[in-house]
């Protein structure tokens, strides 16, 4: 037989039954847009939370006061009888291949201009913290390279505040009041979004020193180190914690870098996306028995044609393939008609939340395609070996 | 036909194909497994967090410093331009004589103990903390009631925290060292508790005047507002915002949490998730169903001459209908049965291998499940069977469609 005819042969057994091939690739279908949606789902929280993490910069160690195993513990907000200071700062900076060390010293107040106020984030920081979290300017130009000491009170907004606070009018030049503190507006951020629930632009940047005297605070909450691409994190890592422990008397802070948390967040990420996955395998699970069962039927049903075509020749193998071939095309026919309706899915939920990261990538939906096929091949094998063992003499004499 | 007779033909029906109904049960099962699985996992995720805030009562009011004009987001983090003092707890004291009040401060300390040490949190508080937080007192006594600012140097472990440096000796008594200071042990309370990533069994607590010394400050991190005697709670939160704006001169920088109706919140959100995935978990009941509808078209075309006689013999439509759905609710009603089954045995499982995630199946859940099982037997029956029971008796006898 030749492939063209065996394949004619098998698309006629299948538009003979027709609604029970269309229900059976319906069954399959369902069970491969759901897979499709759920990883694409899963795929696309994996990604948007990765970037939203990594987005300022991976290469960052940053340093907590107190000591802590737990990573969930909020170390910065929690006092500590002894605290990191912006000489430590000063201090880390002088580390070969760092290029930043960020303060931070962050709270919350009202800020006024004019007769309009906002109660806003304020963050205490210093002139690398632009460049080293990459957020961009909008106009002017961030806090200025001072000695922390003799920090001029200068203010970068951010971009709600500046609307808020001045909207539309320009905002440079302008004073700003933070309690009883006069400080000079000399920049503002451009838009940033939203970090894990907090606003990034409602938010206002001055020296962190400044911050330590209007928050009442001698410590800093967190010191953010920034370093280039020629040392491993590791060795950065061992040198800040060995310099550190030496200069405070013991190890009194805790150390993370941004890479060892992207890591293991992306390793918690992916099984979540996994699990998610494995839902939609239930479905396709279910369709797979469901073509089995077709497969089955119609190995029973076709008796007669089968002793036939081995009454005249046709091999055992070629039963085998011609009924392989049924099952997979089944599902294959399943695995389009799925991907037709997870393109509706996707335009439909794309529609009511066009928030939602819904990842596709074209080498997923070949994968798909090619599982669905895989899928009818598995569960047609049952049937199609029962069907190459029949005896030729008794099929026929079942008519 | 009595009832008995259309059972049995449904019996005999589906027993004559046992391998296509054991795998149409066998689908129908996972389906409803699934979808009870999946319920179960939601409700156990919104039982634990809800456990994790059952401690903190449906009367209590949390107040932090700092406040926030974009409301929704994260509650105000870190410092703020005027603190919560003690002063101001006692004017609050003063002004609300009916409603207990507890400070907090927190600190992130080295615990020592002859050679053991431990970096724990500390929580700087007063005796009125046990009753806020639900503690028990294993042994000893509580934090001794003296004014607030009064720093004493005495400490009460958390129980894990007593166990971790004393092992089995009685820590009453002795003296610890928290950073350079000594404390000495009074009690030993017991909580299950956690709070701020910790659980508060591994922290100790020390008098909140000691606390501010220590870590050389006068904020509080937090002040709890337990309401007595059912006081009705958002009219005493207006009160304490009213009573801290006129002592910060006219300004309103703290914030005022209600856990309790986070909690409800939180509940919310949770049985919209749990809900979501369960739709998920019921398209896996559409394929079923799916798989049904095709195995009854087939089933009515090859039992043609069976229902061709029935007709012959004077069945209505009605009754050939009536044959058809009974034998499948039959097939999804066991299915579902056998899911429930499987489903409940799994759950219980993971009760045992999982103690700290209970999970649980909710009693409505289970009857959903069931009923959606026999709601998709009917619903993707009825086409093929009304199709059948149509059929004209002389046609079908000859065996042709």
């Amino acid at each position: 037989m030749r492939p063209q005819d065996g394949l004619a042969w098998v698309l006629k057994a299948l538009s003979r039954s027709g609604s029970r091939t269309l229900l059976s690739a319906l069954g399959i279908a369902i069970g491969i847009a759901a897979v499709v949606t759920l990883t694409g789902i899963g795929e696309g929280l994996r990604g948007y939370l990765l970037e939203s993490f990594s987005q300022f910069g991976s290469r960052v160690i940053a340093i907590t006061p107190g000591v802590s195993d737990n990573p969930a513990s909020p170390n910065g907000l929690l006092a500590s009888s002894r605290p990191l200071r912006l000489e430590d700062g000063d201090w880390l900076r002088r580390l070969p291949h760092v290029q930043a060390v960020i303060p931070v010293i962050s709270g919350t107040g009202q800020v006024k201009a004019g007769r309009l106020s906002r109660d806003t984030s304020i963050l205490g920081t210093n002139h690398e913290a632009a460049a080293g979290w990459r957020f961009t300017l909008a106009q002017g130009h961030f806090l200025p390279d001072e000695p922390a000491q003799q920090a001029r009170p200068l203010a970068v907004l951010g971009h709600t505040l500046a609307q808020e606070l001045f909207a539309g009018q320009p905002a440079l030049g302008a004073q700003v009041r933070i309690g009883s503190w006069r400080f000079r507006v000399v920049g503002v951020m451009a838009p940033k979004g939203q970090f894990l629930g907090f606003d990034l632009d409602d938010m206002i940047f001055i020296p962190a020193g400044l911050a330590q005297n209007l928050f009442n605070r001698e410590g800093l909450m967190e010191l953010d180190v920034i370093y280039d691409a020629q040392i491993p994190t590791q060795v950065l890592l061992g040198q800040i914690d060995q310099r550190l422990t030496q200069r405070h008397g013991r190890r009194d802070f805790t150390l993370y870098s941004q890479e060892d948390m992207l890591g293991s967040l992306d390793k918690i990420l992916g099984i979540l996306s996994l699990a998610i996955g494995s839902l939609g395998t239930v479905s396709l699970l279910i369709g797979a028995v469901g073509i089995f069962t077709i497969m089955t039927i119609a190995q029973q049903e076709r008796l007669t044609e089968i002793g036939l075509l081995r009454a005249l020749g046709a091999s055992p193998g070629l039963i085998l393939s011609l009924f392989l071939a049924e099952a997979s095309l089944l599902a294959l026919l399943g695995g389009l008609l799925g991907l037709l309706l997870w393109g509706l899915l996707a335009l439909i939920l794309h529609g009511l939340w066009p928030g939602l990261p819904l990842d596709w990538q074209l080498h997923y939906l070949l994968a798909a395609l090619g599982f669905s096929a895989l899928v009818g091949l598995t569960a047609g094998l049952l049937p199609a070996v029962r069907a190459m063992a029949l005896d030729p003499v008794a099929a026929l004499r079942d008519e | 036909m009595r009832l008995s007779d259309c059972l049995a033909f449904a019996h005999q029906a589906l027993t004559r194909h046992r391998g296509r109904s054991s795998l149409q049960l066998l689908a129908v099962a996972a389906a409803v497994c699934s979808v009870l699985l999946l319920t179960a996992l939601g409700e156990g995720a919104r039982r634990y967090v809800a456990a994790e805030f059952a401690f903190l009562g449906k009367d209590l009011l949390v107040m932090l410093p700092g406040r926030k004009q974009t409301t929704g987001g994260l509650p105000p983090l870190g410092a703020s331009l005027r603190d919560i003092t003690l002063e101001d707890m006692a004017f609050l004291a003063r002004q609300l004589p009916r409603v207990r009040l507890a400070p907090l401060v927190v600190g992130n300390s080295q615990i020592r103990q002859g050679a053991r040490s431990r970096h724990r949190p500390v929580l700087g508080t007063t005796m009125t903390f046990f009753t806020t937080h639900k503690l028990r007192l294993v042994a000893g006594s509580p934090l001794p009631d003296v004014p607030a600012t009064q720093a004493t140097p005495v400490c009460v472990l958390g129980a894990g925290l007593a166990q971790e440096l004393f092992a089995a000796r009685s820590p009453l008594g002795q003296w610890i060292r928290i950073d350079d200071r000594r404390f000495r042990v009074l009690g030993v309370f017991h909580s299950a508790s956690s709070n701020l990533g910790w659980q508060l069994d591994d922290s100790l607590l020390i008098p909140v005047g000691s606390a501010l010394a220590l870590y050389d400050t006068q904020a509080l991190f937090r002040l709890f507002i337990q309401a007595r005697d059912g006081q009705p709670l958002s009219p005493l939160a207006q009160r304490l915002e009213q009573l801290m704006r006129q002592r910060h001169q006219g300004n309103l920088d703290v914030t005022l949490l209600q856990p309790d109706a986070m909690l409800a919140t939180f509940s919310d959100i949770m049985a919209t998730l749990t809900l979501a995935v369960v739709g998920i978990g019921a398209i896996s009941l559409l394929v079923a169903g799916i798989l049904l509808m095709n195995l009854s078209l087939v089933s009515a075309r090859q039992r043609t001459a069976e229902i061709g006689l029935l007709k012959a013999l004077g069945a209505p439509a009605r009754l050939i209908l009536q044959l058809l759905l009974t034998e499948a609710l039959l097939l999804t009603g066991l299915g579902g049965l056998l899911g429930l089954a499987v489903g409940y045995g799994l759950v219980t499982l993971s009760g045992w291998v999982y103690p700290g995630f209970p999970l649980a199946i909710p009693p409505w859940a289970a009857l959903a499940a069931l009923a959606c099982a026999l709601g998709t037997g009917l619903l993707f029956a009825w086409l093929p069977a009304a199709r059948a029971a149509r059929l004209p008796a002389v046609a079908s006898l000859r065996g042709r469609l």
